[in-house]
């Protein structure tokens, strides 16, 4: 019996350092493999998915034994089991390249040190628009390669806010409460609501914030919210908005577009990946137009900013990295001509700015009522201003909309802040 | 002497090849039961960020008492089970003495309609009822239009409905199942207990409240002892319906463990902590169910 108990133990012991061995075990090179496989993980079949099948397509015309294996997951599965692969310390499940959003690529970067490829050097990053490098950037080493922008429009039906007087000048370089103005007026004259709006969604405050080149934290990456004039009014505006009655309130993605698919709202103010699912209602062909997104009240907001977006990384465990990167030099960072054909297929405008210059940025969106919008939102990304995530936006986010409730009920805005922010250093400790 | 013997070797033989038969199970039960629960315990003396951790000894107990996130999920799972199970458990008791009236008809449509729910998956009923529950959802527009209300209730836009929605969407999929415990219970009581209390002239809620309660006391018992660990452990509702808000009112213990896992910046260490307060609070709440409730029957 004890016998049989140690027996079990040593086995346990046995298998435990087994585990541990073959985390260093994986050999990579930098050569190509003109036969190799590499695996590549992402989300959303109709843009990243799409977007990469054609990427993949480019690049096996000169590759042609080179495999190719696009994976789809959604996005909270894909960042679960990067998390658990990466913190078990096996790479056998690990993809070559793995898309991340931007919010979290320091989080990445910083939690799993050496788990990514340096791809300093190997890819030319000041072809890509700043704030896109930065971000992916950590102890002086870029990581990934960038991807798309999420410059953000404003969106709006031109029928609707013409019923109520206003025109595309009107609209154009506004402040937001100017646009708090205009979204009432709609609302009184028309009976339309303006803004499909989920109070406890932080998206539209990131957009306010990085127009004012603020962030939830500072340059050395403290929190930055109970003295943060630009988050202060941020919140000041989002109070404003969800006491209005021109907003139509909603609870989660497939609402929300369905607000402005059905023609329930009459504005959508959020990152240009958002224009497949607008053009998605055919039936509203020529009835939207894009303005640059409000600013805030503050010095130096400007009208341009910034949601979402996301970029590639190549793991460091993979077996083929110098494929891997060859494959993302070859289409990402040189290809103008595939960054066209995304364009007009599927919206994404990317952060190379070679490719800007293409002819798909300059042509008429019939559906825009020939307004050119790529070669706005291109003019507007050159405007965004580049800030540092940092490691926590999404501890930052919930200790803010932990305290929106008490705000929106007619709590102190600075309190609320104080807060949050108390909070948020406990969280990051 | 010899048949002594005998028996000895037997007894011998028996327990070698016993341990030869229940050894694959045991050394599994090793490796992914045991193994895994000293591992977290370990880990919830790290912290970090990712695998870059380092040993924090009791400061991860010490951050619990800072950590204002981690209180309100204590008090949104603590109003949940205080709330709900108590609620549940007396529904599925009523339903089950009434479906036990042998002059009910269509009584096995009853039951098997009352069950249903427990067999839908967590996460597809969440999804229904957040339609269900929208702000023009079929609830509202029911409602409204039965004249009930004048606006629309903000079901999962507002701290306190959001509650409301949950502790309604946990009742509808859980009662049935614990109804279905108490209606074979019932089975089990002689039917001329009652016939003695009907004699006696004790009415339908006498005989109620003094017969079938009393008599299905460890079964009341198991099945509270079970809805608390389930409410304790809630995840799948809060995540599909409400993703924790608004404003954290629904957070629950297990969604922050995931947040701190997946979300965040992964702190497993500091998650392992939580998980390991749950355990501590399901072994109390459980031993004192036995205290309470317990001594006499069970």
């Amino acid at each position: 019996m004890k016998k049989f108990l140690v027996g079990i133990l040593v086995f346990m012991m046995l298998f435990s350092l087994v585990g541990c061995n073959d985390k260093n075990d994986s050999e990579s090179t930098m050569d190509v493999n003109e036969n190799g496989k590499i695996t590549i993980w992402a989300w959303d079949p109709n843009f990243n998915i799409a977007i990469m099948e054609e990427a993949k397509a480019r690049f096996e015309k000169e590759y042609p034994n080179v495999e190719i294996e696009i994976v789809d997951y959604a996005k909270a599965d894909l960042e679960q089991k990067l998390h658990t692969n990466l913190a078990s310390g096996t790479t056998n499940g690990l993809p070559d390249i793995v898309l991340i959003e931007d919010y979290n690529a320091q989080m990445y970067l910083q939690s799993y040190p050496g788990s990514f490829a340096d791809l300093t050097g190997q890819i030319d990053h000041k072809d890509f628009v700043d704030y896109k490098t930065e971000l992916m950037t950590l102890d002086g080493k870029v990581y990934g390669v960038p991807f798309d922008s999420g410059v953000a429009g404003f969106y709006y039906r031109t029928d609707i806010l013409e019923a109520a007087g206003y025109s595309a000048s009107d609209l154009a370089d506004i402040t937001w409460d100017d646009f708090i103005k205009i979204a009432q007026d709609v609302k009184d004259k028309t009976g339309t609501a303006m803004l499909a709006f989920d109070p406890n969604d932080g998206g539209l405050m990131r957009i306010m914030m990085q127009s004012a080149g603020a962030w939830y934290f500072d340059e050395e990456g403290n929190p930055n919210l109970a003295n943060n004039p630009a988050l202060e009014d941020a919140v000041r505006v989002y109070k404003e908005i969800a006491g209005s009655n021109f907003i139509k309130p909603t609870s989660g993605w497939g609402e929300w577009v369905g607000a402005f698919n059905s023609g329930d709202t009459a504005s959508v103010i959020t990152g240009v990946w958002i224009t497949g699912s607008v053009k998605a209602e055919a039936s509203q062909s020529g009835l939207w137009a894009v303005a640059p997104v409000p600013r805030l009240n503050v010095a130096n907001s400007k009208n341009a900013s910034n949601l979402g977006g996301s970029s590639w990384y190549v793991l460091n465990s993979s077996k083929e990295k110098g494929t891997a990167i060859e494959f993302l030099k070859t289409t990402y960072a040189k290809d103008v001509d595939f960054y066209q054909n995304i364009l007009v297929d599927r919206g994404a405008v990317g952060s190379y700015i070679p490719s800007q210059s293409g002819s798909a940025y300059v042509a008429e969106d019939p559906f825009f009522n020939g307004q050119k919008v790529y070669a706005d939102f291109s003019k507007w990304m050159s405007e965004i201003p580049a800030i540092n995530y940092g490691t926590y936006t999404y501890e930052a986010d919930a200790a803010i909309f932990g305290q929106m409730g008490e705000v929106y009920s007619g709590g102190n805005i600075k309190d609320a802040l104080k807060k949050a922010e108390d909070q948020l250093k406990s969280q990051i400790q | 002497m010899n048949k002594n013997q005998k028996a000895k070797s037997l007894e011998k033989a028996y327990e070698k090849h016993s341990w030869g038969f229940i050894g694959i199970a045991v050394i599994m039960v090793l490796i992914f039961n045991v193994y895994p629960i000293i591992n977290s315990l370990v880990l919830s003396t790290m912290s970090g960020k990712g695998v870059v951790m380092h040993f924090n000894g009791l400061g991860n107990i010490r951050r619990l008492f800072d950590d204002t996130v981690f209180q309100t999920a204590l008090k949104n799972t603590f109003t949940f089970f205080i709330i709900q199970v108590p609620i549940m458990i007396f529904l599925a008791l009523i339903i089950a003495a009434f479906l036990n009236e042998s002059t009910l008809k269509f009584r096995s449509w009853f039951r098997t309609a009352i069950f249903l729910p427990c067999v839908t998956s967590l996460v597809a009923y969440s999804v229904l009822f957040k339609s269900m529950f929208s702000f023009d959802g079929i609830i509202n527009t029911t409602l409204l239009n039965l004249h009930i209300i004048q606006q629309p209730i903000p079901w999962l836009l507002d701290p306190f409905w959001a509650k409301v929605t949950i502790i309604l969407a946990i009742t509808w999929r859980w009662t049935g199942y614990n109804m279905i415990f108490y209606l074979a219970a019932l089975q089990n009581i002689d039917s001329s207990i009652y016939e003695a209390a009907r004699i006696d002239g004790a009415s339908k809620s006498k005989q109620f409240m003094k017969i079938t309660i009393p008599m299905l006391k460890p079964v009341i018992l198991f099945t509270t002892i079970m809805s608390t660990i389930g409410t304790l452990q809630l995840f799948d509702e809060v995540v599909n319906l409400t993703g924790g808000g608004p404003s954290d009112s629904t957070l629950t213990l297990s969604q922050y463990i995931y947040n701190l896992s997946f979300k965040f910046t992964p702190n497993f260490g500091y998650a392992a902590t939580i998980s390991y307060v749950i355990v501590f609070i399901v072994a109390i709440l459980a031993w004192l169910q036995f205290k309470v409730g317990g001594e006499r029957n069970a």
